[in-house]
């Protein structure tokens, strides 16, 4: 367990070149390298062309990570998103056959999402007392079950007419759309956290939630407001995730939000909350992303992928954790002997 | 914890009412009754055995759940821990390694147990969060359970008389089926464990108070080691018993049911911040679960809708549980004026 009370919220700007050698980000930058020189020596088709070209697949969990991050940030959980997008997934296949033009289709896919977020967003702000693990439990059951209803007994659509989604995918030079859409949304959702009242209530909130609302932060609004974001995000992924499936069924988005939390635990996003950076998170998110297409290339079973990451994780947090206990003990230990 | 009210004499509703297990129990008994009423085949004796058996793993498993989250924490890989114990025990029936069922048991128990033990260690000594170390190991055992099974699978045939052991009642002296009576021990032995023993007694203490538990001497990280190590030797268990109940093992069993288990400790009161639950409420929230999903399609709801019900009923029960909870805080304030 984490202790709450070792938590320091600095005053000053550390800008030391210490500080920035020793942080978590700059292991992250390193191990990313590892992977990079890792994929390109087991696998001769890792070229950065190839790697573009298989990113889109991957790419849309990223825009789960960022409200993932803000969530966690906050000190709770969404394990509902994953069912979000089966539902937006498989609503804007629905109206994409029903032959409305692509941008409605995008927006209603968003809508959903919008509305599931704020639905979840609604049931925790009303009854505080209820942690966010059991309520998004339950509507995560529910918004998959809605989909399971809406997709019928076959339980799988597939879209008629593609042209629409193929357009979404498009490319600028090898660079697909959907890579600059999660620049702008990282570029964003980084300078909203670190920079705006908005984001510092995020951690104010995650560090103590009492002591953030006697200081004025309106606690269960902001909560909203992310719950909210969210679920329109989780539109977007939807959205994105459709432009290369081209189809839905009752197991789309199984598991993503599980992977979302992976990458931000990974990026050194504490579970617990008020600890932590966006940018972690990302560069988190392109290690697995670039992981998982360097093994996939030379037809490693996904399975062992699976246990490669989850062994990622733990050691993840579990060597900080560790290294400061050794710490803890040695500064004890010379105070120990100065007596 | 129920409160200390001053007056002794209490009407019966409101004693039942101010009882978790009482009102759980009535909602138990009318939703029986409502469903018996639409179609009289519901509360026959081999029906009730038919939903016992099939439930047992979730039954099971919410007891070790119960112990999890009474102490704060989480367990979401148990479902990993059984796929990777019950197809360990398949294939080895199906490579002929081992005929007895007996060895098949204690095999899938000590692999559960080991499963459980690694990851007690990495909670309670290593200090990462229950829900992280849960989820890695989650991925890891359902990896090595698919990587166990080799893209093969082990049927009905394969397991031979493995499978008899569902069938037969022996150890339930010939009139209730063996996995049941495994159930019923279980929860025997849990009510105890955690009602008379010093360990059950510390298992709350942790949940209620980490701090006031270490101050006052228990050994808060060994208990915790202990807690995630009976989690793993149930979800053992399970491996087998699921193996034995649906006649095959295959590395996707169960897949996502550890929510499902959470999701019946909820309802029978068990709080997500520990310290508060028992035995009796696990019990009645995984048998309101069962009896759900059974009713569903007896009472004309598409099977198709049935997660959706779920869900909805998982919200509202939580939901009407704060609500009480509220309500019985506002009386109690208002008794105190005078």
């Amino acid at each position: 367990m984490e202790e709450k009370s070792e938590r320091i919220v600095s005053t000053g700007k550390k800008h030391g070149a210490k500080s920035f050698f020793s942080s978590w980000e700059f292991a992250l930058a390193i191990i990313f390298i590892a992977v990079s020189a890792f994929c390109r020596a087991i696998s001769p088709n890792y070229t950065p062309g190839n790697v573009l070209r298989e990113m889109p697949k991957y790419l849309g969990e990223m825009f789960l990570l960022f409200p993932m991050a803000f969530i966690l940030l906050m000190g709770d959980i969404d394990i509902s998103v994953g069912s979000i997008v089966c539902l937006s997934a498989t609503v804007s296949c629905f109206a994409c056959n029903a032959g409305l033009p692509i941008p409605v289709v995008v927006l209603i896919g968003l809508l959903v999402g919008l509305l599931c977020g704020m639905l979840n967003g609604f049931i925790l702000t009303t009854f505080v007392e209820l942690p966010a693990m059991i309520v998004t439990l339950g509507t995560q059951i529910v918004y998959r079950g809605i989909a399971e209803i809406v997709l019928g007994s076959g339980g799988s659509i597939s879209l008629k007419d593609t042209s629409g989604f193929n357009a979404l995918a498009g490319k600028v030079g090898p660079f697909p759309y959907l890579f600059f859409l999660v620049i702008l949304f990282a570029v964003a959702f980084a300078v909203v956290s670190a920079k705006t009242p908005f984001g510092r209530s995020l951690y104010a909130i995650g560090s103590n939630h009492n002591a953030a609302f006697y200081s004025g932060v309106k606690v269960q609004r902001v909560r909203f407001i992310v719950f909210s974001v969210t679920g329109a995000m989780a539109g977007l992924c939807a959205v994105f995730l459709t432009s290369t499936l081209f189809g839905a069924n009752t197991t789309t988005g199984n598991g993503f939000e599980m992977d979302a939390i992976a990458m931000a635990v990974f990026g050194g996003i504490s579970t617990a909350g008020g600890k932590g950076r966006l940018a972690g998170g990302i560069i988190s998110a392109f290690i697995i992303i670039c992981l998982r297409i360097g093994l996939g290339q030379i037809n490693m079973n996904p399975q062992i992928i699976l246990i490669i990451l989850g062994i990622l994780l733990i050691t993840a947090v579990l060597v900080p954790n560790v290294s400061s206990k050794i710490n803890a003990r040695n500064t004890k230990n010379k105070v120990l002997t100065r007596k | 914890m129920p409160e200390q009210t001053p007056e002794k004499k209490q009407s019966l509703w409101k004693r039942i009412t101010a009882s978790r297990e009482a009102s759980l129990l009535l909602v138990l008994i009318v939703l029986c009754a409502l469903i018996e009423i639409r179609s009289p085949e519901f509360l026959t004796f081999s029906n009730i055995g038919e939903i016992l058996k099939n439930n047992a793993v979730i039954m099971i498993m919410s007891l070790g759940m119960l112990c999890v989250l009474l102490t704060g924490g989480i367990d979401i890989s148990i479902t990993s821990t059984l796929a990777l114990s019950g197809m360990t025990v398949g294939m080895l029936f199906k490579y002929k390694v081992i005929q007895s069922t007996g060895l098949g048991f204690l095999i899938a128990i000590a692999i559960g147990a080991a499963c459980g033990a690694l990851i007690g260690v990495i909670v309670s000594r290593g200090g990462v969060m229950p829900i992280i170390a849960t989820m890695g190991f989650m991925y890891i055992y359902r990896g090595l359970a698919y990587l166990i099974a080799n893209s093969q699978w082990a049927g009905a045939d394969a397991l031979g008389s493995f499978t008899d052991f569902a069938l037969s009642s022996s150890l339930g002296f010939g009139v209730i089926n063996n996995v049941i009576m495994i159930t019923i021990l279980c929860y025997v032995v849990f009510f105890i464990l955690l009602k008379w023993t010093k360990f059950g007694r510390s298992i709350y203490a942790i949940g209620s108070n980490r701090e006031a538990a270490e101050i006052s001497g228990t050994h808060v990280a060994r208990v915790e080691f202990l807690v995630y190590l009976i989690m793993g030797l149930l979800a053992g268990l399970c491996g087998a018993l699921s193996v034995t109940v649906y006649s095959s093992a295959q590395p996707n069993m169960v897949l996502g049911k550890e929510m499902d288990v959470i999701a019946a400790c909820v309802i029978g009161g068990v709080s997500m911040s520990g310290g508060r639950g028992s035995v009796g409420g696990a019990l009645l929230g995984s048998l309101i679960l069962a009896v759900i999903a059974k009713a569903l399609p007896l009472v004309g709801i598409d099977s198709i809708a049935q997660n959706t019900v779920k869900g909805i009923i998982i919200l509202a029960v939580v939901i009407l549980n704060v609500v009480t909870k509220r309500m019985m805080d506002r009386s109690n304030l208002e008794r105190r004026k005078i």
